[in-house]
């Protein structure tokens, strides 16, 4: 759950002892880096799937070394409770906006040649990321019946022994249908969902217009966010392929997800 | 249809037509659009359709959520937002989703789960606003609505102070974005006010104005000068007239200070805590009663005195006879 609201659970631990310390921040990245995460064909479902692939995305542009380790309980080791999470040298940091500003404070950064309107237009666009599109995703998975039963039971439940697949899988549930409830998802019908999806999509593709990325020639932050979200939304097979075919609607988001995958991905598993 | 377009809403205060943010967001929506909408304080959710207030009627058209409404408006061709190119559309979805995202639970969190604000500022307003029975509820259930908010999206492990740590890091992220987008301009497009300009508005005017007890956000978004600039701009431009009436009770209230300190600005809704009080005691004391026996209610004992009384009487009438 990618959320910006959700997120920063984690820097609160590592406030006081990671973050801000002055060793860590001049230490130059480790080279035994690992990015734990759940299983990617029997297991992990769309909004972990989306999030893992940020992070990937991010780490591969920012040029750092690491290396996946898929685990079942992945979940359950990381500290704030979501996936992925790395562990660099002392540090565990979870999910996207922490691992951005931990990586911002080795001096490494994607966004530090953007002036401020556009650092605070990367930050809105990708907050209507981390609202619309995690939570469409959160809906269809844990929210549509169809969906539920066939592909996200199975697929959570996969790794637990008999009756603990049924009881986790239902109080995981229980978990998103609340979180969505708050935020206002709760009473939405799946075409509701769609239509919020298509407008963000539509704001994005708007956004985006025929640049490469986001915002020029460089790849940012949220590059590899939308990356991420879409890559995954386009790939994961689900009995209703309508999520994916409103994303289809927009050619230059297409454009944007074969580049960054061609660029960063492709190249790097080539050797 | 020329029906008057109505809007029913949370009453003003601190120099603010409306306290609440869904309120102030319409109605600065229609402001700005220039919309004829007659708007009527009700402060009273309870007939409202979804149990929420701003209402907003046009005829037998009854709505009560911003995009909803400004979705109406815009097809009745009050619109806003005419003037902007489609990217700056896609701007303005972005940044309402920024607020809606990382501001809005600070918000509720500064209303309603910070205990100082929430006791000696929020409850009494709203309590004092509300019609008799409902205050006793809404503000309650405004307050559990908040709290279940926070407790959904963090884990309750974590230390409260560390949550509320979090939720303001992020509130003043957020407006420090904001604050660097607006940069000098009017407003967020230039010269024009749009529905961004609504959304922000509803967002940050009630944070400013409202008189916290615990005011760590505000003094934040006090530090952000255009921002404050914005919100009084669209204040004066807009809503003058709220303006005005609030320094006039504001000067009234000064004058008549000393009588009135005790009586009615201590606590809301004496009348009806009293009245409460009264059925309460009463109640109390007529169980006492019946309990002890001190008050007697035997309808059957009367009837069988009744009849041994008859039966008297008749003996008494024999033993003439004989």
């Amino acid at each position: 759950m990618p959320s910006v609201l959700l997120t920063e659970s984690l820097t609160l631990e590592l406030g006081g002892t990671g973050i801000n310390d002055h060793f860590s921040a001049h230490e130059p990245w480790p080279q035994d880096v690992k990015l734990y995460q759940p299983y990617e064909v029997e297991q992990i479902l769309l909004p972990d799937n989306a999030n893992c692939l940020a992070v990937q995305a991010f780490l591969k542009m920012c040029g750092l070394d690491f290396e996946v380790v898929p685990r079942n309980n992945a979940e359950y080791m990381s500290p704030s409770g979501r996936v992925p999470f790395i562990r660099c040298g002392a540090f565990v940091i979870a999910e996207l906006d922490p691992i951005i500003s931990f990586v911002n404070n080795k001096g490494i950064s994607l966004s530090e040649k953007l002036d401020n309107t556009q650092k605070a237009d990367m930050r809105a666009y990708m907050s209507l990321v981390n609202t619309v599109l995690a939570n469409a995703e959160l809906y269809v998975t844990w929210c549509d019946k169809t969906t539920l039963q066939e592909v996200t039971k199975p697929r959570f439940g996969s790794v637990l022994p008999w009756p603990l697949n049924h009881i986790i899988t239902w109080q995981k549930r229980g978990q998103v249908v609340k979180k969505l409830g708050v935020l206002g998802w709760g009473p939405k019908t799946l075409d509701e969902v769609y239509q919020e999806v298509e407008n963000c999509c539509n704001a994005l593709s708007e956004r985006l217009e025929n640049q490469p990325y986001f915002f020029g020639n460089r790849p940012t932050e949220l590059d590899a966010l939308v990356f991420g979200h879409l890559f995954t939304i386009l790939t994961t097979p689900l009995p209703n392929n309508r999520f994916a075919s409103i994303v289809r609607g927009y050619p230059n988001l297409i454009e944007l997800c074969k580049l960054v995958e061609k660029e960063y991905f492709e190249r790097r598993s080539d050797p | 249809m020329n029906r008057p377009m109505e809007l029913n809403i949370w009453g003003g205060d601190w120099g603010l037509p409306s306290v609440d943010l869904h309120c102030l967001e319409v109605m600065a929506f229609a402001k700005f659009s220039g919309a004829p909408l007659q708007t009527y304080v009700t402060n009273n959710p309870f007939w409202t359709p979804k149990g929420k207030l701003p209402v907003f009627k046009h005829g037998k058209q009854v709505l009560s959520s911003f995009p909803e409404i400004s979705a109406y408006l815009k097809k009745k061709n009050f619109n806003a937002d005419f003037g902007l190119t489609p990217k700056q559309c896609a701007e303005v979805v972005a940044y309402t989703q920024l607020l809606k995202g990382q501001l809005y639970l600070a918000l509720q969190y500064v209303w309603w789960v910070d205990t100082k604000n929430y006791i000696e500022l929020i409850r009494p307003w709203y309590a004092k606003a509300l019609p008799f029975p409902c205050n006793y509820y809404y503000p309650g259930s405004y307050e559990r609505e908040a709290k279940k908010h926070l407790e959904a999206l963090y884990d309750q492990d974590d230390d409260p102070q560390a949550i509320e740590t979090f939720v303001y890091r992020e509130a003043e992220r957020c407006i420090n974005t904001l604050s660097v987008r607006l940069g000098d301009e009017d407003f967020f497009f230039g010269s024009h006010p749009t529905s961004l300009d609504a959304t922000v508005y509803a967002y940050l005017a009630p944070l400013l104005k409202a008189p916290f007890p615990s005011p760590a956000l505000q003094n934040h978004l006090k530090s952000t000068s255009n921002l404050v600039k914005f919100v009084v701009r669209i204040t004066q431009r807009y809503f003058p007239y709220s303006i005005q009436e609030y320094e006039a009770k504001k000067s009234a209230a000064g004058g008549a200070r000393g009588k009135t300190t005790d009586s009615e600005s201590d606590f809301p809704n004496r009348r009806g805590c009293q009245i409460l009080a009264g059925l309460f005691a009463t109640a109390a004391m007529t169980s006492y009663a019946l309990y002890t026996g001190l008050l007697q209610v035997s309808i059957k004992d009367e009837m069988d005195e009744n009849i041994e009384d008859h039966e008297d009487l008749i003996h008494a009438a024999e033993d003439t006879e004989e």
